[in-house]
């Protein structure tokens, strides 16, 4: 098994045409997710025409900041994770050196990387965030009557590549050229999965952000 | 699932919803159940559903919520019931809209009454939760789509059917004809004139800056609401009148019980008059 998985070419596969595979399916599929939501905006007629660049921005703005809108206010424990876990689950891909080194070698590119500490520090902080967000789902009676199946399993899809990530940073559980394969598998899997699942919230919270806050606006009235 | 005193002697599937609720008996429900059929119900949910796929309001929440429940500490049926779980409004979602996506309208009629129940008396679409929802998805949005499922099937409490009936025959909430109308204004124009001299309750004055429309129930029920206007209105100073002609009222049930029809007619009225007498503002009682 282990003879199977050093071979080089499982190596190659996954540290090339998987990732242009998986940036294609979720550049290609994000596009077209969003264009087919503003498509079917469009189409309901009474919603574009109070759409408003300036409220939206300003909704953005306030549900971006931690604890200005009421909601967060009122549940501060899952605001400071909610927020940490998106920081870290956004922040770490593109700035961690270890990311900016492969892409380097591929397209002589590279940035500002943070620091090995802070990434391992921001990385634990994601994986007890991803724990945090499961036990809710358990424990936390308003949430587990909504809660189904597949709930656990985008949560199981941003998770993975963390662990793994983690896991093959620090060398453990497994041989470190295995547990990077895994670590390029997952990543590759959450970037394909992001556009066809309810992981693609990332791209909808833009748009139904927008809605919401020209609706607001255009009632002359606060943001909550 | 029901309390004592309530006949309920048809078996739900769904015993997932373990609800605990007190029933009231309302003929809206409990009659009009006896009429439905499978058939009926699935024509009803996919004729909604199919306008619904093409709105981006209707989509958008199936495919952004993230089931994160954070709606549940807007929605005050959820926190004035002791925080139980079936009244987060992403649960009255769940139990309603979900159920009849999955199961492409082929439900039961005793399980949409369960749903008209729900979404009537379960929820007032007060658009607390569309507020406090992290994404700003429109949760009260979809639960009136499934209103007007119920509405297309008549499964909606007798009160407000009854008063839509009425707004749609007369454009009044409480069957009020015209000569009623102006005859109550007349009225209490003299009651008021007995406390304050000379105040004048104009009827279809032209160019006057403000028009103002009560509800149905005023002239109905409670009159003393237009004298006390008619007071705050003379004594502001404010260049104000009644419209005598149907689209006065400004009670829009059509719009509680999701049908559109009414509810664009009754607004239509109130513009129509609004744009007869040359108003500058219309000024609603509610």
């Amino acid at each position: 098994m282990y003879d199977f998985v050093k071979d080089p070419s499982i190596y190659n596969f996954v540290r090339g045409p998987l990732v242009w595979i998986a940036f294609i399916v979720f550049v290609g599929g994000s596009i077209y997710k969003i264009r087919e939501l503003l498509l079917l905006a469009k189409k309901e007629k009474v919603v574009y025409p109070y759409m408003s660049l300036k409220f939206t921005l300003r909704s953005l703005l306030h549900w971006f900041i931690p604890f200005a809108s009421a909601n967060w206010r009122r549940r501060p424990v899952i605001t400071i994770v909610t927020f940490l876990f998106h920081i870290g689950l956004v922040l770490l891909p593109i700035f961690l050196l270890a990311h900016n080194i492969l892409i380097y070698e591929s397209w002589r590119v590279s940035w500002w990387t943070v620091p090995e500490g802070l990434a391992d520090i921001m990385t634990m902080i994601v994986i007890g965030c991803c724990f945090f967000f499961f036990l809710r789902r358990i424990f936390a009676p308003e949430v587990r009557f909504v809660t189904f199946a597949d709930d656990y399993l985008i949560l199981a899809i941003a998770f993975l590549p963390f662990i793994s990530g983690f896991l093959a940073y620090h060398q453990w559980l497994l041989p470190h050229k295995i547990m990077v394969i895994l670590h390029m598998v997952f990543g590759s899997l959450m970037l394909i999965a992001i556009p066809f699942t309810r992981l693609g919230h990332m791209l909808y919270f833009f748009l139904t952000r927008s809605y919401m806050g020209s609706d607001q606006g255009y009632r002359h009235s606060k943001d909550w | 699932m029901a309390e004592a005193g309530v006949k309920e002697n048809v078996k739900i599937k769904e015993d997932w919803i373990k609800l605990k609720r007190k029933l009231v008996a309302d003929p809206g429900f409990d009659e009009t159940v006896k009429n439905l059929t499978t058939e009926k119900i699935e024509k009803a949910v996919n004729a909604v559903l199919n306008i619904g796929k093409n709105a981006g309001r209707f989509m958008a929440p199936l495919e952004t919520c993230i089931h994160c429940a954070l709606c549940s500490d807007a929605c005050h049926w959820y926190l004035s019931h002791g925080k139980d779980p079936t009244y987060a409004p992403v649960a009255k979602v769940k139990m309603t809209l979900w159920e009849l996506i999955k199961r492409k309208g082929k439900v039961s009629p005793e399980f949409m009454k369960q749903v008209a129940r729900i979404v009537f008396c379960e929820c007032n679409l007060c658009r607390r939760c569309s507020m406090y929802c992290p994404f700003g998805l429109d949760i009260a949005y979809q639960l009136g789509m499934v209103r007007r499922i119920c509405f297309i099937l008549g499964l909606v409490p007798q009160n407000i059917l009854d008063q839509t009936h009425s707004l749609s025959a007369t454009l009044t909430q409480l069957w009020i004809t015209q000569a009623d109308w102006i005859d109550t204004m007349q009225w209490q124009e003299e009651e008021v004139r007995g406390e304050i001299k000379n105040v004048r309750i104009p009827i279809d004055k032209e160019g006057a800056e403000v028009m103002w429309c009560p509800l149905g129930t005023e002239p109905k029920v409670a009159t003393y609401h237009i004298a006390r206007t008619a007071k705050i209105m003379n004594i502001a100073g404010i260049d104000w009148t009644v419209a005598a002609q149907d689209g006065w009222d400004s009670a829009n049930m059509g719009m509680f019980i999701r049908d559109m029809e009414t509810m664009q007619r009754v607004v239509r009225g109130i513009y129509d008059n609004a744009m007869r007498l040359k108003i500058k503002r219309i000024v609603l009682t509610e």
